[in-house]
């Protein structure tokens, strides 16, 4: 059970307004507004298909929405492509996992890092002594992501060669190299075993300390219930309800929501599965 | 440590023609590979490292081999000025052409790039004015760096070689960088580079640029050394070639790439003796490669030799 005060002075990082988005005649959101306040672990819940994922991709910039704003610590993302997001400091993880196969586990957090550096084509090509030293400052922090990831025993395999569960650390090592101010977290327990989970708790609650707001996707209700500060529940593409772990447990249009309203249920010790 | 490789192929470089003198196969044919290899190493940055293909590259090739004929035979512009003519033109074309071009994935990049090199080609056979036409251009001067005039096939292939291992060092220096790694994540994953902030349309266009640069150049060299140019240096079959080369040292690895130009030029010169047989033959070693070396000769041999190696070592 989540005891965690909530800082209510401190003033939302993120701020969603009326967002819609439609693909080919289905409301994937339907006005869709929030407020995450900072340095808060906020999670999204809803059943499959209730636009959580769609929610995700138009704060990432890979959809433009069809109306709505996001406001980001003073700025409109909507419009702005990908990588500007990014640059604002907001970092991902996927679903579906978006690694770099071909490419080193410590060579996926580097890029992780790309914005904190500045190399550019000619430096790069000609290797400047500058260059060389910037390289070892982002292995440096690469190193410090690993280490935080437990990831450090793996940092020279392929990103391919890793067992599902340590990929998906991989993308959260990567994300938290690029030193973000928002961590936007889809499903990072889909696929993960018990222990693999409780440790993907625990690294959440890490991260939290460390100063970032997290947005959490996920459909392990405990996990869910145990970690996070406020909760968004959203069906069929609007908010159903917002509130603290133990309001939303309570709540009994989430339980009608996730169940169909034939049976009483308490989430907190729900397979998520089952929905 | 890093560059062992690149020394390695710098020795072999210079070894060769001191222990071969005057060799035919080390002058003329080490030229021809030496070309080849800044081709393939250019274009492994756009194919095996971007995930890019290009089906037209030749097309940059002529236009450094063009643009340095055409500026000094008849416009009598110094070959180094040429050179730079040629290596901005192929440059500005290339950076026009990217933004356009590599928005498309896939079948319909190589489509567009198909397209394009055959355009170029055609303009090379129907500019009479400009290319000469099918015929081409002859009486290109020699080529003269500061006073020095490279008038034999020696000095050539040590100009060459020297052209080659900078292509090389430049290609790996930039592989292992910030920028190599953005490129990198573009093939590994789009959507992962966006979210890592790389602006993908702007590294793949940087690629495209640099892999353009390093064809026009070895473009400018080739023209100088033929001392006459005509379209069938750069047409489809080029472009084609330059892809295979890639393809058949590994992609995505600069000495790869190297190899895959050596073993192709030696190829072709090696089946000459075959005479009406030898694209037959050609054909079936590259099928015969794909097949059972997948990830390219260089890459499945150090493999292969690795673990042959582990093997003995454990025997022991």
């Amino acid at each position: 059970m989540n005891t965690v005060p909530i800082p209510t002075s401190s003033r939302p990082l993120l701020a969603v307004e009326g967002l819609e988005q439609s693909f080919g005649g289905v409301m994937a959101l339907a006005g869709v507004s929030f407020q995450t306040p900072e340095s808060l672990i906020y999670a999204i819940i809803g059943p499959n298909g209730a636009g959580k994922t769609t929610l995700f991709n138009a704060l990432c910039g890979f959809y433009r929405p069809a109306a709505g704003s996001i406001r980001f610590n003073g700025h409109e993302l909507c419009g702005l492509p990908t990588h500007r997001i990014a640059a604002l400091g907001i970092a991902r993880t996927f679903q579906n996992l978006q690694l770099f196969f071909n490419m080193t586990v410590r060579e996926n957090v580097m890029v992780g890092c790309h914005l904190r550096a500045k190399t550019g084509l000619f430096g790069a090509a000609l290797r400047l002594p500058k260059v060389r030293r910037e390289e070892e400052q982002l292995r440096e922090w690469a190193g410090a992501a690993l280490e935080l990831c437990e990831l450090s025993d793996r940092a020279d395999q392929l990103a391919s060669a890793l067992p599902y569960g340590l990929m998906k650390r991989v993308e959260i090592a990567r994300a938290l190299a690029a030193k973000p101010r928002l961590l936007l977290l889809d499903e990072p327990a889909a696929g993960l075993n018990d222990t693999e989970t409780l440790a993907l708790r625990d690294l959440i609650s890490v991260i939290r300390a460390g100063g970032v707001t997290v947005l959490l996707v996920e459909h392990h209700m405990p996990l869910v219930m145990s970690v996070s500060d406020r909760l968004l529940v959203l069906d069929y593409g609007s908010v159903l309800t917002e509130g603290t772990p133990a309001e939303i447990q309570t709540d009994p249009r989430v339980v009608a929501a996730y169940l169909g309203g034939a049976v009483q249920y308490s989430l907190s010790n729900t397979d998520p599965y089952v929905a | 440590m890093r560059l062992t490789g690149f020394y390695a192929l710098a020795l072999v470089a210079g070894l060769l023609p001191v222990l071969f003198p005057g060799n035919y196969f080390i002058t003329v044919v080490g030229i021809a590979a030496g070309l080849n290899v800044i081709l393939a190493v250019g274009l492994n940055l756009l194919i095996g490292y971007a995930g890019q293909i290009s089906l037209g590259h030749a097309a940059f090739f002529g236009m450094g081999a063009y643009a340095s004929a055409i500026l000094t035979t008849r416009y009598a512009f110094p070959p180094l000025l040429a050179l730079s003519a040629g290596l901005i033109s192929a440059g500005l074309m290339a950076w026009g052409l990217a933004r356009p071009i590599l928005r498309l994935h896939g079948h319909y990049l190589a489509m567009a790039t198909l397209g394009f090199g055959i355009i170029i080609h055609v303009i090379m056979v129907q500019a009479t004015g400009w290319t000469g036409g099918p015929d081409g251009l002859t009486g290109i001067p020699l080529l003269v760096l500061f006073g020095w005039a490279v008038d034999s096939d020696q000095r050539w292939y040590f100009v060459i070689m020297a052209t080659m291992l900078l292509a090389v060092w430049l290609a790996l220096n930039l592989v292992d960088s910030r920028i190599g790694r953005a490129l990198r994540a573009v093939r590994g994953s789009e959507f992962g580079a966006r979210m890592m902030g790389i602006d993908t349309a702007r590294a793949k266009t940087q690629v495209f640029v640099v892999s353009a640069l390093f064809a026009a150049f070895a473009g400018s060299l080739f023209a100088h050394q033929q001392g006459f140019v005509s379209p069938d240096s750069f047409n489809l079959s080029i472009s084609i070639d330059l892809v295979i080369m890639v393809v058949l040292g590994g992609m995505a690895s600069t000495f790869g790439a190297a190899f895959g130009a050596i073993a192709l030029t030696l190829l072709h010169e090696g089946l000459v003796v075959f005479e009406d047989y030898e694209m037959l033959i050609h054909g079936a070693l590259l099928m015969a490669v794909m097949i059972f070396l997948p990830q390219g000769l260089f890459v499945g041999l150090s493999q292969g030799a690795r673990r042959g190696w582990t093997l003995v070592c454990r025997r022991q």
